[in-house]
């Protein structure tokens, strides 16, 4: 499964110190996510998990390391970081759809304004996805009248307009009501079902299990555990980890 | 009743303060039929000079803003240098400077326009005053778009956006919403700063009371009529863009 043509993106020995506070976010970390795969990170609160998601499309300007993604260092000052971001879609925490502008709009912001598509095109596009999440009849609303859950619905609706070749989110279901987690989760395992690739930041226990095919553990900037899904939950190994699903899983 | 106290008690030596002077003088408008269209003109020039100068400092504020927020170091410095000079000196050293120094070099000929506006003082009233206004609509600017989410430009950019267009297309429109109450305020401190245009001849309301009170001997009346016409043009606006801004602002919470 890991043959070197499978990986998609390779995060080598990445390191991320924030010059203001001199914190050390990652401290020396490797990851391959393969083709196809789900990956869900976990691990207590300041752990680093964000900073190494955010560190994927450059969000975060690691201090030092590589992310090798298709092949290209995007850590490499001289690459169009542009460009590889339109194949990285990312989901937010707190969604950030952008609220002057139509759900649809939200939408075809990017793929028109990059000239990938023409206007036409992309709406087109936009309503069959948003067909996909049960959502095409709020096309013409505005994020404000919309609820947390459908928010996100289109904010992932958003990222996949631009066909990406992964996806990245970033605890997508932690600012939403509880009754509106599941209609969010449901469009994710969709979407791995259809063979997306995706690295999920999570604290949905139940979800990782379900659909990541790997889970990986972090404390203190550091990447301690990776295994699937049931070896990770039964057979922890390292004691924060231990610790750590203990005070999850209750 | 003013002038029936005074005339019955005894003078005291408050009331040799103001000998000469008697609350009619304040309101004696009695120049008013003959020098009405002073004060006509002087409102139109006067209302000309704030909105273009505001109009004309948006685009040098949003540049200035820009750069304040750029990440080159000659860029922020070279602006903030700009806005530090223009918030710290007085408009009228200013207004000096570039009508005599500027507009001593450029010379605008001499051609009048609605009849009583002269734009070779005109123009260079005007770039004063927007000179000195896009420091403050910067400072405003930057402000707008510092208060628009981070969120926001981090999921413009994750979409494969530019810088530029993330801040055209996702941060600017937000934040010029958010700055039109404080741009609009800038108007009405220009209506009230242009008045010292007077002192180099520029016809706005200023010079028109101060002319018609050279001509007439009539002191203070004609600055007492300004006075009222500048309040209440200022007045009701500064209430009308309060409004607004509640408005949005509650607007914002129904979010
Ligand atoms: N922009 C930043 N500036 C300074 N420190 C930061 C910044 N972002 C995150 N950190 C710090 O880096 C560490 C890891 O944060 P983060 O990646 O957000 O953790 P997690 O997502 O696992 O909760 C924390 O100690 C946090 O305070
Ligand atoms: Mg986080």
């Amino acid at each position: 499964m890991t043959e070197k043509s499978d990986v998609l993106i390779s995060v080598r020995h990445i390191v991320k110190e924030f010059p203001d506070s001199g914190t050390v976010a990652l401290n020396d970390c490797s990851l391959d996510i393969s083709k196809g795969e789900v990956v869900a990170i976990i691990g207590p609160s300041g752990s680093g998990k964000s900073t190494l998601l955010r560190s994927l499309n450059m969000l975060e300007t690691p201090t030092s390391g590589k992310i090798i993604f298709e092949g290209t260092d995007l850590a490499d000052k001289s690459v169009d970081i542009n460009r590889h971001r339109q194949k990285m879609g990312m989901v937010f925490q707190h969604f950030n759809l952008f609220p002057h502008k139509t759900v649809l709009e939200n939408i075809t912001l990017a793929p028109v304004n990059l000239k990938l598509k023409t206007k036409a095109e992309a709406e087109k596009t936009a309503v069959a996805l948003l067909e996909r999440v049960g959502l095409a009849d709020k096309k013409d609303e505005y994020p404000a009248m919309l609820s947390g859950g459908q928010k996100q619905r289109i904010a992932i609706v958003r990222a996949l307009a631009m066909e990406p070749d992964v996806m990245l989110f970033d605890e997508p279901t932690s600012a939403l009501d509880p009754e509106m987690v599941g209609e969010v989760l449901d469009v994710m395992k969709n979407l791995a079902k259809a063979g997306m690739t995706m690295v999920v930041v999570t604290h949905e226990m139940g979800f990782a299990k379900e659909v990541a095919d790997r889970v990986v553990f972090m404390a203190d900037g550091k990447i301690l555990e990776e295994n699937t899904p049931s070896e990770l939950y039964e057979h922890p190994q390292d004691p924060r980890l231990k610790d750590f699903l203990s005070k999850v899983l209750i | 009743m003013y002038l029936i106290l005074a005339q019955s008690a005894k003078t005291t030596w408050w009331q040799s303060l103001f000998s000469g002077m008697s609350p009619a003088s304040f309101f004696n408008f009695s120049f008013l039929p003959k020098y009405l269209s002073f004060f006509w003109q002087g409102l139109v020039y006067t209302l000309l000079l704030s909105v273009l100068s505001v109009l004309v400092a948006v685009i040098p504020a949003l540049l200035l803003a820009l750069g304040r927020l750029s990440k080159s170091k000659a860029i922020k410095g070279i602006t903030g240098g700009y806005i530090a000079v223009f918030r710290s000196t007085p408009l009228l050293v200013q207004l000096y400077i570039i009508y005599f120094g500027l507009f001593g070099l450029i010379k605008i000929p001499s051609h009048t326009i609605l009849g009583f506006i002269d734009i070779s003082r005109f123009i260079p009233g005007i770039c004063a005053l927007a000179l000195n206004s896009s420091a403050y609509v910067a400072e405003i600017f930057r402000a707008g778009i510092l208060a628009v989410d981070a969120g926001q430009t981090e999921a413009a950019r994750s979409l494969g956006l530019s810088g530029w267009q993330a801040m055209k297309l996702v941060v600017l429109p937000q934040a010029i919403k958010n700055v039109l109450p404080a741009l609009a305020n800038e108007v009405v401190t220009m209506v009230k700063e242009s008045s010292i245009c007077m002192t180099l001849g520029m016809m706005e309301l200023m010079w028109g009371a101060k002319t018609v009170a050279g001509t007439t001997y009539i002191t203070i009346a004609p600055y007492v009529l300004v006075a009222i016409i500048y309040f209440a043009i200022n007045f009701p606006a500064s209430k009308a863009i309060e409004a607004v801004e509640r408005r949005m602002r509650r607007g914002d919470r129904k979010v």
